[in-house]
């Protein structure tokens, strides 16, 4: 796992840093203010030295000058002061460690302080009456930069350990947001795959579902086709046997009523077969576009006035399918949207090309590819969730009893399986309702 | 008699002050005292009424004169904090003179009968009197001679009976101090 320097961390080593440099600064200014201090002590001190002896060097007394000069002697860090008559000859000095030139030239002596190798010379004239008659030496110690450093060495400790803590807190600090940003992700994913599995699950199951009743309806739909087709049969001989003479007007007409309904119950079956994927299927290669076009007028009269309708055929894509089960799906979509608008409203038919890498939504077992999609839109009631969760079973529907036979979503469902394509809804109650078929595209080559 | 114990005083300046003058033609131990009576100068304060800012100071020799060039040179040496130094020779202490006197800052008389003059004439006045050694007459400043050493007493009590203020330094290097009252 790759390793992250966190936020915390930058800031620790920064304040770490900035303690460290601002603790060595500290501790330089203080020296560089300890050397400058020193300087002005013992200038002071040669200044007054140069002031109480410059009697006795205008006089000559030299007994006075070196109780001056010695009295100097309690300060400890001093190592020599001399005392330099108006011929700069050495007149009064104590030592102690360091030696003082026995002579100095007054006119061209530099009055500065001279620092150089842990002492410090200072040399002031010594004036009377406005003239210089005279000057003062003193030398004194610095101390040495070990006992400086030492000073500062509990400073230096100090400082040290605040950084290796701040430093170590940072550690500790990115560290633990580290761990608890990589935990946050973790538990970001596992939710997803959790959310993600649920979703394939109830379209698995709901495939499952239409899969059972399929095989279900099917059969019986294929047996009652069958014995529909023996009725049948058996009614056109009968016809055929009696012959007009026989049969009156009157018994023509339930002959008639049965062929009628066994024609509706051929019908029905035709429909379940359809949801079961059992039906025949004539495919050809089409542009979905073209379906719709020839189909506009047809539309626009089973929809009504009420409804506006927009078409945006943008796909260029050729699918394989049966045309008239195809028209059959398009025009039970639009009677569906038709049904959900009753004020009126807009239909949106529309087809694109696709390419799809993963399953739409309420799709399952999906096989990645370019598809050719056909959308059915309108802008009616929409549907509940519990509606949108059965909206493919067979025989359900909202509408009132004897209007729709609840065959409509569950026919277009299995036909567009059986032409191995996919079928997603997605509804907003009040908004809307759009209906998405999605079917395999075929190259162009196979026309 | 004086003058015998000068030329032995001088002989011992010769021998112990040698190194310090390089001039051998004038006499050590006066070239000396020269030099002492310029530089009292900045050691001493003079009421303002008597001295005002940047008036010279004047040093005067009253009667014969032991000194001759050696104080000219050591007048020019000196320094007397940027006021001129100005030597004034006077012959007697006539009335007329009294009143010159009165006007130098440092009056110097060298043998005993115009000291005594000189100290009555100048009594609480703001001069500081200047007497030589060997003599009974003692001046504000009397130089005394210490294992033939040029040295000084001051008398400063009178000094505060005429207004002058020595500097503690000078005090502190004279031999013998006739120390002001307490509460002046």
């Amino acid at each position: 796992m790759r390793r992250r320097v966190g936020w915390p961390m930058i800031v620790a080593l920064l304040a770490a840093a900035f303690l460290l440099t601002a603790g060595i600064a500290i501790a330089r200014y203080e020296d560089q203010l300890y050397s400058t201090q020193q300087i002005r002590d013992v200038t002071e001190q040669a200044q007054i030295l140069a002031a109480s002896v410059s009697a006795a060097v205008s006089f000559g007394d030299r007994a006075a000058a070196e109780e001056y000069v010695n009295a100097l002697k309690v300060n400890p860090e001093l190592r020599a002061a001399g005392v330099y008559d108006g011929s700069g000859k050495l007149f009064a000095r104590f030592f102690r460690g360091s030696t003082l030139p026995a002579a100095m030239a007054l006119s061209s002596t530099n009055w500065d302080a001279l620092t150089s190798e842990g002492t410090l010379t200072v040399k002031v004239p010594v004036s009377a009456g406005g003239k210089t008659i005279g000057a003062v030496s003193v030398i004194a110690t610095t101390e040495p930069a070990q006992r400086r450093l030492a000073r500062y060495i509990g400073l230096i400790l100090l400082v040290t350990m605040g950084a290796l803590v701040i430093a170590v807190l940072g550690f500790s600090q990115a560290a633990i947001s580290n761990r608890a940003e990589q935990l946050a992700q973790v538990n970001a994913r596992l939710k997803q795959e959790m959310d993600e599995r649920q979703k394939t699950e109830e379209a698995l199951r709901q495939s499952h579902k239409m899969e059972a009743i399929g095989q279900l309806s099917g059969g019986i739909a294929h047996d009652f086709n069958n014995l529909i087709m023996i009725a049948k049969g058996s009614l056109g001989l009968l016809r055929k046997r009696l012959g007009p003479e026989i049969l009156q007007p009157r018994a023509e007409q339930y002959l008639v009523s049965a062929d009628e309904a066994l024609d509706r119950a051929a019908a029905l079956t035709r429909r379940i077969l359809a949801f079961s994927r059992r039906q025949p299927l004539s495919a050809q290669a089409v542009h979905l576009g073209g379906v719709i076009a020839d189909m506009n007028a047809l539309i626009k009269h089973s929809v009504g006035e009420g409804v506006k309708i927009e078409t945006v055929l943008a796909a260029r894509w050729q699918t394989l399918c049966d045309v008239s089960q195809m028209e059959n799906v398009i025009l039970n979509l639009a009677i569906n949207a038709r049904d959900a608008m009753p004020d009126g409203g807009v239909l949106t038919i529309e087809t694109r090309d696709v390419s799809l890498a993963s399953a739409p939504p309420s799709v399952a077992e999906f096989v990645p590819g370019d598809y050719v999609a056909l959308s059915v839109r309108d802008t009616g009631v929409g549907m509940s969730e519990e509606v949108l969760q059965r909206a493919f079973d067979p025989f359900f529907t909202t509408k009132p009893l004897g209007k729709g036979t609840g065959l409509g979503l569950s026919m277009t469902f299995g036909y567009v399986r059986q032409s191995n394509g996919y079928l997603a809804i997605s509804s907003v109650p009040n908004k809307g309702t759009a209906i998405t078929i999605y079917m395999p595209r075929i190259p162009e080559s196979d026309t | 008699m004086r003058r015998a114990l000068r030329s032995w005083l001088v002989g011992s300046a010769i021998l112990l002050l040698g190194p310090l003058s390089s001039r051998a033609q004038d006499p050590l131990e006066y070239t000396v005292k020269a030099a002492y009576l310029t530089k009292f100068v900045p050691f001493i304060n003079w009421p303002e009424q008597q001295l005002a800012a940047g008036a010279p100071i004047t040093i005067c020799i009253v009667g014969e004169d032991p000194f001759g060039l050696s104080l000219d040179k050591a007048a020019a040496a000196a320094g007397a904090g940027g006021r001129p130094l100005v030597i004034r020779r006077i012959a007697t202490t006539d009335t007329a003179e009294t009143q010159i006197l009165a006007r130098c800052q440092i009056a110097y008389a060298g043998d005993p009968l115009t000291s005594l003059d000189v100290i009555d004439a100048l009594k609480g006045k703001p001069v500081v009197t200047v007497t030589d050694s060997g003599m009974r007459a003692r001046g504000v400043i009397s130089f005394v001679m210490q294992d033939n050493h040029v040295r000084f007493d001051i008398d400063d009590a009178a000094a505060e009976k005429s207004g002058i203020h020595f500097s503690s330094k000078l005090l502190e290097l004279a031999r013998a101090v006739n120390r002001r009252s307490e509460n002046p």
